[in-house]
């Protein structure tokens, strides 16, 4: 395995021990220095810029298209070394991998920073000016914060001599910040979330009850597809069904078993117009990726 | 203009049947079956006989990398999924890695998860089923594409510098668990078995090859990912409550045994019967049928309606 | 070991067919940018968008826009920020005002980037309120939450959903039909795709979504791209229909060989199967695990070595 500068073993001048102040010291450093870049691509002059984006754009595409196109090292154990240049080069992508994910995680974590940015700006604005709803923004900047303080607390605790033996369901070990998260993290996040979903039941109820009607020849097709399967799903009626037929023995009605039906309605017509939908959709991303990569779109300019 | 509205007809009104008495009728039919045990008849889909005949020809100490991507929003199907699942892994005394790149609250989930059931088949009897010794968990990575590229590639790469605890200890690097031990790549696990809510599977599809690939997956999910099991490309699908059902049933009744279920194509695979095989699917089973007759009800008053309106227009 | 074998893995018929279409795909480009007039048809859902942002404009107000679940941002987000530029283009000239709700922290940056220069190309920028943009939340049912908040509150008039969105499709098509707002649809996501349509006025399915930019601006980068991308979808008819010919015909005969882990073995006479064809082993390769190549090893400390502990961690 080859050592990138990203690769957390062996320490060099670009990382550090997991946890130590090294670590943390440069992870500041690189956090000032990529501000700093920002400014500087800010203060750029226009054309360079959009050199810089579109170079920066066309190297990341780069790698991931080398990945696929490039030949991949064959039957490698985990001691090789490389048979010559062409296997170097294969390897060094290949080793990559973890390296160019932690780089994009590390990006994620930063715009997770705007994101946040961009919602208290909206939601501290309300509450300092007592704008109307003010009092559900206080709720979420209120929840924002303990559920992180809390999170991080029980984290904390985790990480310690004795966070093996605290164990994931409540008992006598847990002191009060791990109660406190796992008070908001299942008793209401995972709650309020089940709420939101369970909604759907709801939704698929009335939208269906709306939906299908069998006002035209397709709608009609469409209705009773959608019976057969929804009876088929209901093992009640689709075992019944089907053994009555069973028991019949009259071959040409095997043909309205339900099961059947249904395999063949999921498998024939559904499968085939999935995968039909499946080559244009990725086509058309394939298209738009390609665009991006080689800075083509012409994105939010018209004329 | 007249502000004098003529009276709906009948078939008008079934067309326009007040929202709130919908959701409420539908709130009844999905929480009163919860109370009633009634055992259904049901015929497990081929994609379900596949899944658990797979996961039942496992050995004692195979190793298992599951991505559990599913969170308490979608436990009523997900939950049953990765109950059963786990069930069938500790009896087994399979080993499993877990990872997510769907949700950062995914982790947590699957550690209560596992935690409740090693912890209730410890009490009906079966050897305990310890953190790091027997499972670890490797947590959340964010980047979902990059992250099973990087399984696919360089599995010990990607999951470097992960650590978990052992009991009654503080956090290890994960290779020095035994789970990792001999594990250079993806391969050396025999299946990764996915618990999914959301498009990680298709994100995982077409990324890892190096090893066979199972999903358990929602109800809604299940006709995109059947279309990779009917190709061939999935050893195993399980979707919905019904598949949770399909698990359940054949955990206890067997495939091709006697009494059990029957499916020429497979040899004899025994389940385990009398053991603790009830979960969320058979309790929700009945549920869905409830909902589902609902539905069809619902649907059929729209179109009567129709038919009595356009029958009422014409005389 | 020739540079073929490189390919086993991966096979180099998948690798060749995308290097075909990626070519299929810039030639048009590069025909539409030389000015040659290329004909794309007309997609009823487009012609909708002005209709939704002008009854917005009636009403007095907002327009919603919400470029799906995409995190991090990814192509799909790209181009539903491309559609909803158009979107908040007309909206700037009715002077009307816009809402945009993002799920991820950078669809949110991008769609801010490029909403603003929108009103700035249009010399609007005064029209432009930073908070028009917003980020809710990146968890899937607080940001659906969120969203159905503010249709609800805001009593939007038009919605436009368009990128990747899951469970959440239904909660916000229904909340936007309680609240009577015209909506205009599409999720790259095909499951998610029937219930858009049940709810919504105007969807596009499947590809229609990624034409909608080219049919919208008539830009002819994105005009040649369209066409591209329909000769590609043209030789993969073709190459299906080929393909069960093929097969078809061939299936038809005997054989007393058999590729399996890219060898073959002579066998007893049987007839063909799937997986004896020629179209099978092309798509399918099967590498033989057993070839192994003559490599020098690494010294053990040029190896990764354990994390060492020094207090933190990651779990």
């Amino acid at each position: 395995m080859l050592h990138l500068l990203l690769d957390l073993d062996p320490p060099t001048f670009f990382n550090g021990d997991n946890g130590s102040p090294a670590l943390i010291l440069k992870i500041v450093l690189a956090f000032l220095v990529g501000i700093g870049l920002i400014f500087a691509l800010m203060a750029a002059p226009l054309r360079l810029r959009r050199f810089i984006v579109v170079a920066v754009t066309f190297l990341s595409g780069l790698y991931y298209f080398l990945l696929w196109f490039f030949p991949a090292p064959i039957s490698r154990g985990p001691t090789d070394a490389p048979n010559g240049p062409l296997e170097s080069f294969s390897f060094l992508i290949a080793d990559a991998v973890p390296s160019v994910v932690n780089v994009s995680n590390i990006l994620s974590a930063v715009l997770i920073g705007l994101g946040i940015y961009s919602l208290l700006r909206i939601h501290l604005g309300r509450i300092v000016k007592q704008q109307k709803d003010w009092a559900f923004s206080l709720v979420l900047v209120v929840s924002l914060f303990t559920v992180a303080f809390f999170g991080y607390w029980d984290w904390i605790i985790r990480q310690g001599p004795t966070g093996g033996s605290l164990g994931a369901v409540p008992n006598d070990k847990w002191s009060f910040p791990l109660y406190a998260k796992d008070f908001f993290f299942e008793g209401f996040l995972q709650q309020m979330d089940s709420a939101m979903f369970s909604l759907i039941a709801f939704y698929i109820l009335s939208a269906a009850y709306r939906a299908f009607r069998a006002r035209s020849v397709e709608a009609t097709i469409l209705l009773l597809s959608a019976l057969i399967v929804i009876l088929a799903s209901m093992g009640l009626i689709q075992s019944n069904w089907d053994n009555t037929i069973d028991a019949t023995h009259i071959g040409f009605l095997k043909n309205i078993r339900l099961e059947d039906m249904r395999t063949w309605l999921n498998g024939t017509m559904q499968a085939a117009s999935i995968r039909g939908l499946d080559f244009g959709v990725g086509v058309g991303l394939l298209a738009m990726a390609l665009r991006l990569w080689l800075s083509l779109e012409p994105l939010g300019r018209e004329s | 203009m007249s502000d004098t509205v003529a009276p709906k007809s009948f078939g008008d009104k079934l067309q326009s049947l007040p929202r709130t008495w919908l959701f409420l009728i539908l709130l009844l039919a999905a929480s009163v079956p919860l109370f009633v045990p009634i055992a259904l008849p049901n015929a497990p889909s081929q994609s379900s006989e596949d899944f658990f005949a797979n996961v039942m020809s496992l050995k004692a100490g195979d190793k298992v990398l599951v991505a559990s991507d599913w969170t308490k929003s979608t436990r009523g199907e997900s939950g049953g999924e990765c109950e059963a699942l786990l069930r069938m892994l500790i009896r087994k005394k399979i080993k499993i890695a877990m990872y997510s790149s769907g949700d950062p609250q995914a982790p947590q989930v699957f550690r209560d998860t596992i935690g409740e059931i090693a912890k209730d088949e410890l009490d009906h009897g079966e050897a305990p089923y310890q953190q790091f010794q027997d499972y670890v968990v490797c947590g959340y990575f964010p980047n979902a594409e990059g992250t099973a590229l990087g399984i696919n590639n360089n599995l010990r790469g990607v999951f470097a510098g992960k650590k978990d605890s052992p009991p009654n200890g503080s956090p290890q690097d994960i290779f020095n668990s035994p789970v990792f031990q001999g594990v250079n790549s993806v391969s050396d696990f025999k299946y990764l078995i996915m618990i999914t809510a959301s498009n990680t599977e298709r994100v995982t599809f077409e990324r890892v090859k190096k090893t066979p690939l199972m999903f358990m997956v929602t109800g809604v999910m299940t006709p995109e990912d059947n279309v990779y099991y009917l190709s061939g490309q999935l050893k195993g699908l399980i979707g919905g409550v019904k598949g949770v059902f399909d698990l359940e049933q054949m955990m206890e009744k067997g495939l091709n045994v006697p009494g059990g279920v029957s499916a020429p194509r497979f040899g004899p695979v025994p389940g385990f019967p009398g053991k603790h095989n009830v979960g969320r699917g058979t309790s929700y089973y009945f549920a869905l049928h409830a909902c589902l007759a609902l539905l069809i009800l619902a649907i059929f008053a729209g179109n009567l309606g129709v038919w009595l309106s356009r029958r009422g227009a014409r005389s | 070991m020739g540079i073929g074998d490189q390919y086993r893995d991966t096979g180099w018929f998948g690798i060749l067919f995308v290097i075909v279409i990626v070519a299929f795909i810039l030639f048009n480009i590069l025909r539409a940018k030389g000015g040659k007039e290329l004909f794309i048809r007309r997609i009823p859902g487009l012609n909708s968008i002005d209709e939704a942002v002008g009854r917005a404009t009636e009403l007095g107000k907002p327009v919603l826009m919400v470029p799906g679940m995409s995190d991090p941002i990814n192509a799909k987000a790209m181009q539903a920020i491309n559609i909803f530029s158009h979107v908040a283009r007309i909206a700037a000239r009715f002077a009307n005002p816009i809402l945009y709700c993002c799920s991820s922290a950078s669809v949110y940056t991008v769609s801010q980037e490029v909403i603003r220069d929108v009103y700035q190309q249009e010399g609007l920028a005064d029209r432009y309120d930073l908070d028009s943009v917003r980020f809710i939340s990146d968890r899937q049912f607080a940001f659906a939450a969120g969203v159905a908040g503010i249709l609800l509150r805001e009593q939007i008039a038009s919605c436009f959903f368009m990128g990747e969105f899951y469970a959440e499709s239904l909660i916000f098509a229904e909340t936007a039909n309680r609240v009577g707002a015209i909506q205009v649809a599409s999720s790259t996501e095909l499951t998610q795709t029937p219930f858009f349509i049940a709810a919504c006025d105007y969807v596009l399915i499947g590809d229609e979504f990624y034409a909608a930019s080219a049919y919208l601006t008539r830009q002819p980068v994105l005009v040649g791209s369209l066409v591209g991308q329909d000769w590609c979808k043209l030789a993969l008819v073709v190459f299906v229909a080929l393909g069960a010919i093929f097969n078809s015909v061939a299936m038809q005969g005997t054989t007393t060989q058999e590729w399996s882990k890219g060898k073959l073995k002579q066998i007893p006479k049987r007839s063909i199967q799937q997986g004896d064809t020629l179209l099978s082993r092309l798509l399918n390769p099967d590498p033989d695990p057993d070839i192994k190549v003559n490599r020098s090893k690494r010294r053990p400390d040029e190896l990764p070595q354990p994390v060492k502990d020094s207090g933190g961690g990651r779990a």
